[in-house]
């Protein structure tokens, strides 16, 4: 069931007992019909699956939310992007970034480190974090974000994005990091830019206009 | 549970050509009605937040008509361009002043002509109708009186501002997002901590985190997201019984560190109509000390110093 975006910080989730959904925890702002609530362990079957996440700080506490009604989520005033997948390929992004998302979708932490010490050494300079999470299956998604989320599309080309606007990626697509370190930033004169991710491949990254993270 | 047709995307090019006019029916009716997003405005900019293409709903034309003189993009403004009791942009407000209003502290932004701002104050007030008017001793503190001629404009935060006209009604709102008022409106406190009612005929501006849902009893809100309600009776706290199960099972397993939150909520019933937010990060309510420090006055001595210790180490455990 796609979730429906009231205005750009709220969407509507309609819960039923075929299909509940899964929220993060403290974004309920209402709910009309009768719902319940159920606290759950975020992560599914990753990589250790619940010690995976709970070692990887990628476990962000959810909520189920069950039975027939109509609910309205919303997180700290932060914008809100629906994403609908197909099912083709997972959607990767931070799991704090995960507002709410149908429970029949599975998602589980991906350990950066496996595409080399050079990535996970990436990740952890850019507060990116070793670990992202992915959401596979075929279903909707609410992304948070700062400031509004828009698509890039990206058919074989490559785009350069700020690590801190960087929200979450579509597609089969490449993550690298570019240091370009040099004595100004080592003395705090940079750019403030020297850390960018090259994203490459088919599909669509999804960037914030805004560079704070949360 | 509706709501008001034209919300939030979508409007179409406003009469007159000003696409931030509030249409302001009489406030009351059902939807659709008062205090509704004006056409054109609050739009997001094309792709913003919206779905990428292939994944959506064709998105309807951004904008509205070409933007007037006032527009956020606009030329320079002047007195004579800045409107009337009306929108600048989607943040900030102008009110057209002549006579008094009651603003909130820190609410004014910038203002043109002859305008004086004086402390609303209990009993020393310069005029006697202030007391009669503003008959909320714990919010004394945070609001002043515009007097004079001019055109002051006002915002709070960046947050989205809308005006609503009451018609002989009420309307209980935050009173953290109440960011002015006419003093035809009568200010009251509510029964509910943190939020203020406003009773009589007359126009006011409040501040919201995105634009604002309306709905309809029945109806269950979190108190963060809660922005106000008209006409429906005061509501009462529903604790969500499977949630304290849950939790209470999950702390016992040790697996669980802090309650959300989410198992309490705002239960309305009832006719009338739920004003909602996007829950906002908290703002410090200077407000809520005085209201539970008044509080205080119920306890016995004994029960007070216990209070008092308690606070303390709460203080300490934060530090």
């Amino acid at each position: 069931m796609p979730f429906e975006e009231v205005n750009s910080k709220v969407v509507r989730a309609r819960v039923s007992p075929a299909s509940p959904v899964l929220a993060r925890r403290g974004a309920m702002l209402g709910y009309s019909g009768q719902v319940t609530f159920r606290p759950v362990h975020g992560q599914g079957r990753g990589i250790g699956g619940i010690a995976g996440a709970a070692l990887s700080g990628e476990s962000n506490p959810m909520m189920a939310t069950e039975g027939q009604g109509e609910v309205l989520y919303g997180y700290k005033g932060l914008h809100v992007t629906v994403l609908e997948l197909d099912g083709a390929a997972p959607l990767v992004c931070e799991a704090d970034r995960l507002l709410v998302h149908d429970a029949g979708l599975q998602t589980s932490v991906q350990f950066l480190g496996s595409g080399g010490i050079k990535q996970a050494i990436g990740g952890a300079m850019t507060g990116q974090g070793l670990f992202t999470t992915n959401v596979h299956g075929r279903g909707s998604v609410a992304l948070l974000s700062h400031g509004g989320a828009f698509p890039l599309q990206l058919n074989g080309t490559q785009v350069g994005v700020d690590p801190q606007a960087y929200v979450g990626h579509v597609g089969q697509l490449t993550v690298d990091l570019a240091a370009r370190v040099g004595f100004r930033d080592v003395v705090g004169r940079g750019s403030g830019e020297a850390f960018q991710l090259r994203i490459g491949g088919y599909g669509t990254v999804y960037v914030q206009a805004s560079e704070q993270k949360f | 549970m509706t709501y008001p047709p034209g919300n939030p995307y979508g409007g179409q090019p406003g009469p007159g050509g000003n696409p931030y006019g509030q249409p302001q029916p009489g406030y009351g009716q059902p939807p659709p009605g008062y205090g509704q997003p004006p056409p054109g405005y609050g739009q997001p900019p094309p792709g913003y937040g919206q779905p990428p293409p292939g994944h959506g709903q064709p998105q309807p034309g951004y904008g509205g008509p070409p933007q007037p003189a006032a527009g956020p993009t606009g030329t320079t403004l002047n007195p004579q361009t800045l409107p009337d009791d009306d929108n600048v942009n989607p943040y900030v407000f102008c009110v057209s002043l002549s006579g008094d209003w009651f603003m909130s502290k820190g609410a004014m932004l910038a203002y043109y002509g002859n305008v004086r701002f004086e402390a609303v104050t209990e009993y020393s007030s310069v005029q006697g109708w202030v007391a009669a008017r503003f008959s909320s001793p714990v919010y004394v503190q945070d609001w002043v009186v515009a007097t004079g001629h001019g055109k002051v404009l006002i915002g709070d935060r960046g947050f989205d501002l809308n005006a609503y006209d009451l018609d002989d009604g009420n309307l209980t709102i935050k009173a953290n997002n109440l960011c002015a008022f006419s003093p035809q409106l009568e200010l009251k406190q509510s029964i509910v901590p943190g939020f203020v009612t406003l009773i009589g005929t007359g126009k006011f501006i409040a501040s919201s985190n995105g634009p604002v849902i309306f709905v309809e009893p029945p109806f269950r809100a979190d108190p963060e997201a809660l922005l106000g309600w008209a006409d429906c009776p005061s509501p009462s706290v529903h604790h969500d019984a499977q949630w304290m199960t849950q939790n209470i099972r999950a702390m016992v397993s040790g697996a669980l560190g802090r309650a959300s939150g989410e198992e309490r909520q705002y239960d309305f019933t009832g006719t009338g109509t739920i004003l909602l937010q996007s829950s906002e990060v908290a703002r410090e309510d200077p407000a809520v000390l005085r209201l539970v420090e008044s509080q205080t006055q119920l306890l016995t001595p004994s029960q007070a110093g216990s209070l008092g210790q308690r606070l303390v180490a709460r203080a300490q455990q934060q530090h």
